[in-house]
C-alpha cells in the first residue's frame, strides 16, 4: 500500500513558475523579447485599461504587467495594484478641474456644434472592421514612416490649450442643477471598507478602478430595460490632465505631471422630484485613467442608475449600490474564481458525510415502508 | 522601477488598521469588524484576508507554521510560506505545531489542541453565516447586531424536515459568547468543538469581504443546533460501525482523507500531516521500547 | 563607516524613547497589548513607557484620538500624527484614571459597535492595590487582579455603558511599563 506523498507541493510550484517562463519564450532563437515602450505604445489602450483597473497610473509598469503576465487583463491589474498597495501616500491632491484637460478627443451626442467645435480624434468608431492584412508583415521602415509622414504632413493645429465643458452650457441655461458645492472629504476605498450605504463618491471610486467588462455588462442591462437611464451623452473627453500638487513651501498648487483620462458626462430625462425649485435633466458621470470610452459611458450610466436607487431605493440590479459595487472589481471577482482551483479535499470530505448519512437516512426510511407494506 | 517591500509587504499604516481591527474584534467576540483590506499578490480567495493578519501579526520573533487541508506541503500553503519568508527576513517556519508561535491555517484546526502563548490565523472566503437567508449586507449588520438569527434557524429547520439531518457539512454556524453567530471558516464540523474554551487567541481574516472577527480564549462557542437533532461531527466509522484508522499512522482520533486507489478500493489517512508525523513518530518509539 | 567601532564605542543613548516609534518595536507591543485584551487579567508589561508605545502602536492619522486630560506633550501629539476629536466622538480617548469619568464616550451602534471607544485610562499601579475579580470571554473561569489609581466611578461606568452588549467600550489601564484590558465584554467586581 502506498502513501500519499506529504512532499511535492513546492517543488509543482517551481516547475509551473519555469513552464510558464518556457511558454513566454517559445519563438525560441528567432524570439524579440517585447519591449516596455512597445507594448506602452503599440498596445496603448491594453496599457490604457491596466492602468485604469490597476487604479495607479504608470503606464510603463502596466506595460510590464502585461508583459510578465503574458497579456491577461486580469492578472496584470492585479499585479499593478498589488504594487500599488505597499507604497505609502505622501501628498493628495485637491479636486482637479476636468476643464483644464489638454484634449486629443471630444465629442458630443447631443448637440450639432458645440462651444470649442467637435473632435473626433483616434476613434475606431467608424473604422470598417475588415482585418488589415497588410499589417501582418509590416516592414519595420514602413512601420516608421507612419508617424512620420503624419507628423511632416498635418499643419500645425490652431488649437486652444483646454475647451469649455458642454455641461456648463446647459447649466447656464438652467437645463441642469447648479454644481453643489461638496466640502466633505471624498471617500477613499482604498482606506475604508465600503459599508453600505456609501456616498456617491465612494461609488464613483469604485466604478474607476472596475473591470472593463464587469461594468459594462451591469450597465448593458440598465440600457436593455432593466433601468430607464436613456442617457444622451453631453460630452465625452480624452486628453492629458494636468496633475497639480501644493507647493511644499508656498502653498501655491503647481503642476507636478499630466495623467491621459477619459471622462463622459451623460444627460438624463427629468424626474419627479418632490424636493423644490424647477426640474431639471439629471446627470451621470464616469472617469477613469487611460483611454477607456466603453468604461467610461458605462460608469456615467451606472452613476445616474445608482443615484436613483440610492434615493428611491433600487428596482433593479444596476440600481442597488451593493449589487453593483461589490461585483464590479476585477481583482476581486478573478481572486475568488481562481480558488476554487485550490485544494478543498477537506470540506468535500465533510459534503460526502453529509450527503451517505442523509442517503443511509433515506434508505432506512424506503426499507421501513417496504417493510410495513408487506405487513 | 525599483520595487524594495517593508518588511511584511504591508506599510505600517495598513499594519496599524489590522491592528485596531483585531483589538476590536477581540472585544465583541464573533462581530465582524470592517477593514480596508489591502490588495495582495495573491488572488482573492487564497487567504489573502488571513495573510494581511500574519503579517500585521508577525516579528523577527515568531515561528510561523502554515498549513492548507492540514498538510504544510499543500502548493497554497507553501505558496503563502514562501511569500513570508520573503517579505518577512529574519522569521523562523516550522511545520511542527509544537514550536509555532503563530499558525495560519485554510480548512482546519490542528487536531493537537493549541497552546496559551499561540495564535491561530484563519482564512475565511465567506464571513457572514446570514447571507443564505439574507443577501443585502445592510440588513445582516442589524440582525446580527439584535443577535436575531431566527430566520438561520428556520432554515437549518427546514432541512430537518427535508432530510431528516441537518446538511451543513463545514462552515457550520456557530454561535459566540451567547450572541454573534460566526462562519467559521470552511473547517470540518470536526473542528468546531475545538473553537469551545479554546485555549488560544483565533483570529478570522476575510480579504476579499474585508472582515476581521475573532474568537477569544476561554469563550463559549456552540454550533447552532435543535434539542432531537444535536450537532454532529463527522462519522469515520465503517459499514460495520468500526472506526477507521490512519493508514500511515494508525490514528482513530483524527479527521482523515477519503483517497481512491486505482482498483476501487478506498484509503484513508491524517488530513493534519504534522499530527500524522508525531503518531507515527511516538508509535515507532513504542515499538523500539518494546523490543529493547 | 566601521558598524564594530560604531557600536563598542556609543555610549547608551536612552534609546527607548526613539525606539517606541520603530516598527518592529510597535510590533512587540502590538502582540502584548492584543494578549492583554484577549487575556483580560492578565499584565503584560512592555519595554518601555507603555502610554506612549501604546499611543504610537495603535494610533495613525485614520483613526481619532482624544487626549481628555491633555497629559501629552505637544510634542508627542504633533509626533502621533493623529486626527483630534472631542471625547465623546474619538475612537480613543486618553484620561486620568484617579478622577471619576466626566465624559460619556461613543458607545458605537447596533450595525457597527466596532465603533465605540477604546478608553486607555492611565492609573498608578496594575498588580497592587484595590482587588477586582473578572469574569467573561478571555478569562478561565475567574481572575483576580489589583489596580491602584482607579476612580471607583469607572467601574461604575464599565459596567453601564457596557449594559446593552454589542454596544460599549473597551478599558485599557495603562501604568508605568504594564497594560491590562478590560473590554466591555469582562465583567468586573470590587473585592471588600
Amino acid at each position: 500500500m502506498g502513501y500519499v506523498a506529504i512532499k511535492g507541493g513546492g517543488q509543482a510550484i517551481q516547475g509551473a513558475e519555469e513552464v510558464l517562463e518556457a511558454l513566454r519564450t517559445a519563438e525560441g532563437e528567432h524570439g524579440t523579447p517585447l519591449t516596455m515602450q512597445a507594448i506602452e505604445n503599440q498596445l496603448r489602450l491594453l496599457t490604457s485599461r491596466i492602468v485604469s483597473e490597476g487604479g495607479l497610473y504608470h503606464p510603463q509598469l502596466a506595460a510590464l504587467a502585461i508583459k510578465q503576465s503574458q497579456g491577461d487583463t486580469l492578472e496584470a491589474a492585479f499585479a499593478l495594484r498589488a504594487y500599488r498597495s505597499t507604497k505609502p501616500r505622501l501628498l493628495e491632491t485637491s479636486a482637479q478641474d476636468t476643464g483644464s484637460m489638454r484634449l486629443i478627443r471630444r465629442i458630443s451626442s447631443a448637440f450639432k456644434d458645440i462651444p470649442g467645435g467637435q473632435m473626433l480624434g483616434p476613434t475606431y468608431d467608424y473604422a470598417l472592421r475588415l482585418m488589415r492584412l497588410d499589417l501582418a508583415n509590416e516592414s519595420a521602415e514602413t512601420f516608421r514612416a507612419v508617424a512620420r509622414e503624419f507628423l511632416a504632413e498635418t499643419p500645425e493645429p490652431n488649437l486652444p490649450d483646454t475647451f469649455p465643458k458642454v455641461v456648463e452650457a446647459l447649466r447656464a441655461e438652467g437645463l441642469l442643477p447648479p454644481v453643489e458645492n461638496h466640502t466633505e472629504t471624498p471617500f477613499d476605498i482604498t482606506r475604508e471598507p465600503l459599508i453600505f450605504p456609501v456616498p456617491r463618491s465612494a461609488a464613483l471610486a469604485t466604478m474607476a478602478r472596475a473591470e472593463t467588462g464587469s461594468i459594462l455588462a451591469l450597465a448593458y442591462s440598465n440600457m436593455r430595460g432593466y433601468g430607464d437611464v436613456h442617457p444622451t451623452v453631453a460630452e465625452l473627453r480624452v486628453g492629458y490632465l494636468p496633475v497639480m500638487l501644493p507647493h511644499p513651501i508656498t502653498g501655491e498648487p503647481v503642476e507636478v505631471g499630466e495623467v491621459l483620462m477619459t471622462e463622459c458626462e451623460v444627460v438624463a430625462m427629468y424626474e419627479d422630484d418632490d424636493s423644490k425649485g424647477a426640474p431639471t435633466f439629471t446627470l451621470g458621470y464616469g472617469a477613469c485613467f487611460g483611454h477607456n470610452e466603453v468604461k467610461a459611458i458605462a460608469m456615467a450610466i451606472l452613476d445616474r442608475a445608482l443615484q436613483k436607487g440610492m434615493r428611491d431605493g433600487p428596482s433593479n440590479p444596476s440600481e442597488d449600490p451593493e449589487f453593483v459595487l461589490l461585483h464590479i472589481d476585477g481583482v476581486d471577482s478573478m481572486g475568488f474564481a481562481s480558488h476554487y482551483k485550490m485544494p478543498h479535499y477537506v470540506t468535500f470530505q465533510s459534503d460526502m458525510d453529509r450527503l451517505r448519512t442523509t442517503q443511509k437516512k433515506h434508505e432506512s426510511v424506503k426499507q421501513q415502508d417496504v417493510n410495513e407494506g408487506v405487513q | 522601477m525599483s520595487a524594495g517591500y517593508n518588511f511584511g509587504f504591508l506599510d505600517e499604516h495598513a499594519k496599524k488598521e489590522v491592528r485596531r481591527a483585531i483589538l476590536k474584534a477581540i472585544s465583541i467576540p464573533g462581530y465582524q469588524v470592517p477593514y480596508s483590506s489591502r490588495e495582495m499578490p495573491m488572488g482573492r480567495g487564497f487567504g489573502t484576508g488571513g495573510l494581511q493578519l500574519t503579517l500585521s501579526l508577525i516579528g523577527a520573533n515568531d515561528t510561523l507554521k502554515v498549513i492548507d487541508q492540514g498538510s504544510d506541503d499543500s502548493v497554497n500553503a507553501v505558496n503563502l510560506r514562501q511569500f513570508i519568508e520573503m517579505t518577512c527576513p529574519g522569521i523562523d517556519t516550522t511545520t511542527h505545531l509544537s514550536e509555532a508561535t503563530l499558525i495560519q491555517s485554510r480548512h482546519r484546526i490542528p487536531e493537537t489542541p493549541l497552546k496559551p502563548e499561540q495564535v491561530l490565523v484563519l482564512q475565511v472566503p465567506y464571513p457572514d453565516p446570514l447571507v443564505v437567508v439574507e443577501p443585502s449586507e445592510d440588513k445582516r449588520k442589524i440582525m446580527h447586531g439584535e443577535a436575531d438569527y431566527a430566520r438561520l434557524l428556520v432554515k437549518l429547520y427546514e432541512d430537518i424536515v427535508k432530510f431528516d439531518e441537518i446538511t451543513i457539512s463545514h462552515r457550520y454556524p456557530t454561535r459566540i459568547n451567547d450572541h454573534y453567530v460566526i462562519d467559521p471558516s470552511p473547517i470540518p464540523r470536526w473542528d468546531v468543538p475545538k473553537l469551545d474554551n479554546s485555549p488560544a487567541l483565533v483570529l478570522f481574516g476575510a480579504g476579499r469581504e474585508k472582515k476581521i472577527y475573532a474568537v477569544p480564549p476561554h469563550t463559549k462557542g456552540e454550533p447552532l443546533a435543535f434539542e432531537d437533532v444535536p450537532f454532529r461531527v463527522e462519522s469515520f466509522n465503517d459499514a460495520q460501525g468500526k472506526r477507521r484508522a490512519c493508514a500511515r499512522c494508525g490514528a482513530t482520533d483524527s479527521f482523515l482523507d477519503e483517497f481512491m486507489n486505482e482498483d476501487g478500493s478506498k484509503r484513508y489517512q491524517c488530513s493534519d500531516s504534522d499530527y500524522c508525523d508525531e503518531t507515527l513518530q511516538a508509535s515507532k518509539m513504542t515499538e523500539a521500547a518494546t523490543y529493547a | 563607516m566601521n558598524n564594530h567601532l560604531n557600536t563598542t564605542l556609543q555610549p547608551t543613548l536612552p534609546t527607548t524613547l526613539l525606539s517606541i516609534w520603530q516598527a518592529d518595536t510597535q510590533q512587540r507591543a502590538f502582540r502584548k497589548i492584543m494578549n492583554a485584551f484577549a487575556r483580560p487579567g492578565v499584565i503584560e508589561t512592555l519595554e518601555s513607557e507603555a502610554l506612549l508605545l501604546t499611543l504610537a502602536t495603535l494610533l495613525d492619522g485614520a483613526t481619532t484620538f482624544a487626549d481628555f486630560d491633555g497629559i501629552l506633550s505637544e510634542h508627542d501629539m504633533a509626533r502621533l500624527e493623529v486626527a483630534t476629536a472631542t471625547a465623546e466622538q474619538a475612537r480613543f480617548v486618553l484620561t486620568h484614571g484617579e478622577a471619576a469619568p466626566a465624559f460619556t464616550p461613543s458607545l458605537g451602534t447596533l450595525e457597527s459597535p466596532d465603533m465605540g471607544a477604546t478608553i486607555l485610562l492611565k492609573i498608578q499601579a496594575i498588580g497592587s492595590g484595590h482587588r477586582l475579580k473578572l469574569t467573561g470571554p478571555g478569562v478561565d473561569g475567574a481572575c483576580e487582579v489589583a489596580v491602584n489609581g482607579l476612580h471607583p466611578a469607572w467601574i461604575t461606568a464599565h459596567q453601564s455603558w457596557n449594559s446593552a452588549f454589542p454596544l460599549g467600550v473597551d478599558f485599557l489601564l495603562v501604568a508605568e511599563h504594564q497594560v491590562m484590558a478590560l473590554p466591555r465584554t469582562t465583567r468586573i467586581e470590587g473585592i471588600k
